[in-house]
């Protein structure tokens, strides 16, 4: 990163929002991802030693979000959806077009969507949102999440697990288990001996 | 409604090939206060009807792909927002007012090719360069109607002749094969009711 918090290679011409960590082993491809980024919060997105965040995550950050990326968190195309907080851990692997979502945004109620629509045209970016709950995403460490995945609000998932693609997931996934589906079910459990790397494994 | 104009945009600064102020194709009609956003809004609008498109007042269609084809309409409401969505139409796609469609989400009225094993091969060789004016066989279309006040998630697919109705809430990832009921939330591959909206 630059001085002035631009990255030489990003095909976009933004900055790095001053409230955004990044380690200085950290990858980032392109400022873009902060193209929908309005955390105030003083530390809104950490990104840990060795993580890479490459071309197509969105960082869709409300007024109040923290999303925080631990070390060696590998994350593509992925679209962040956060009012609240989304946290990832050490070594996941996030895979494209997968949602992380901690709200919907909008409410149920149509006649509460209808007025979020009309507001919309006099905001920024004719940003439609209304205030509605929140509910935090944990995703622990070692997890992969496959394409096109959508992790819905308040979900938690095990440090080991597998999400397969295309997976929706609604409910907590247990550590070292293999969920896929949409909804997600239990396809398998990992076994203890796969738990663990042999030997020295990393960096 | 202004036609064949060019249209204004919020186009990020930098962004690359973005729809920014370009000229409308023909056969598209817009509203006042709707906009138009993205590099790939017109790259497969080959349609040949008279007003194929026609958006109502206040829309935002941000980064949404318009692909249909020589015989496809497209028809949209006031107060709609949409935020990538890929449109695929070779027949109808009639969507109401203040419907909203989450990011990546698909809807296509079309089934492109052919069941059969034997009618997919004849269908494979008359795509192909080599195809040139061979008939394709008979595609299995349906119009998709989307009523008012329809909330679709990202990552959302509708398929063929499916009819949701109006306040109907689709969730991320869903993919709709049959009509959902007004009012109800529905989840799941195949989507399944899972509750009404309040």
């Amino acid at each position: 990163m630059t001085p002035d918090r631009r990255l030489e290679w990003d095909w976009f011409a933004g900055s790095v929002p001053e409230n955004v960590l990044l380690d200085e082993s950290a990858y980032l491809e392109s400022t873009y991802s902060f193209h929908n980024f309005r955390s105030r919060l003083p530390e809104a997105i950490r990104v840990g030693r060795g993580s890479s965040v490459y071309l197509g995550v969105m960082f869709d950050l409300g007024p109040g979000a923290r999303v925080t990326l631990g070390e060696y968190v590998l994350m593509n195309g992925a679209r962040i959806i956060c009012d609240s907080e989304i946290a990832i851990g050490d070594y996941s692997l996030i895979s494209w077009n997968v949602v992380l979502m901690d709200n919907y945004r909008l409410p149920l109620n149509p006649s509460g969507r209808r007025e979020a629509l009309r507001a919309a045209l006099q905001r920024e970016h004719r940003r439609a949102e209304a205030e509605v709950p929140s509910l935090p995403i944990r995703i622990g460490a070692n997890v992969w999440i496959g394409f096109d995945c959508c992790i819905m609000p308040g979900v938690n998932i095990g440090d080991g697990a597998v999400v397969g693609a295309r997976s929706v997931v609604t409910h907590d996934v247990a550590p070292y288990t293999i969920v896929a589906g949409n909804p997600a079910r239990v396809v398998r459990a990992f076994k203890a001996e796969e738990r663990r790397p042999h030997g020295a494994a990393h960096a | 409604m202004n036609s064949g104009e060019s249209t204004s945009v919020s186009v990020p600064v930098g962004a690359p090939g973005g729809w920014a102020n370009g000229p409308l194709p023909p056969h598209v009609r817009l509203g006042s206060g709707t906009l138009i956003s993205g590099e790939h809004a017109f790259k497969r609008f080959r349609a040949k009807k008279s007003d194929a498109l026609v958006i109502g007042d206040n829309a935002t269609m941000d980064g949404v792909h318009f692909a249909v084809e020589a015989d496809g309409r497209i028809q949209i409401g006031d107060y709609c927002y949409f935020t990538n969505a890929v449109l695929l139409c070779e027949l109808e796609l009639r969507i109401g007012s203040y419907v909203i469609i989450g990011w990546n989400a698909s809807i296509a009225d079309s089934d492109f090719h052919p069941l059969g094993p034997a009618e997919r091969i004849v269908d494979a060789i008359a795509c192909s360069p080599l195809g040139k004016n061979r008939p394709r066989p008979a595609i299995a279309r349906r119009a998709v109607v989307i009523e008012d006040d329809v909330w679709i998630g990202p990552n959302a697919t509708i398929l063929k002749g499916v009819h949701i109705g109006a306040g109907a809430w689709i969730e991320p990832g869903a993919l709709v094969t049959r009509d959902v009921p007004a009012r109800a939330r529905v989840l799941g591959n195949p989507a399944q009711i899972i509750g009404e909206v309040s």
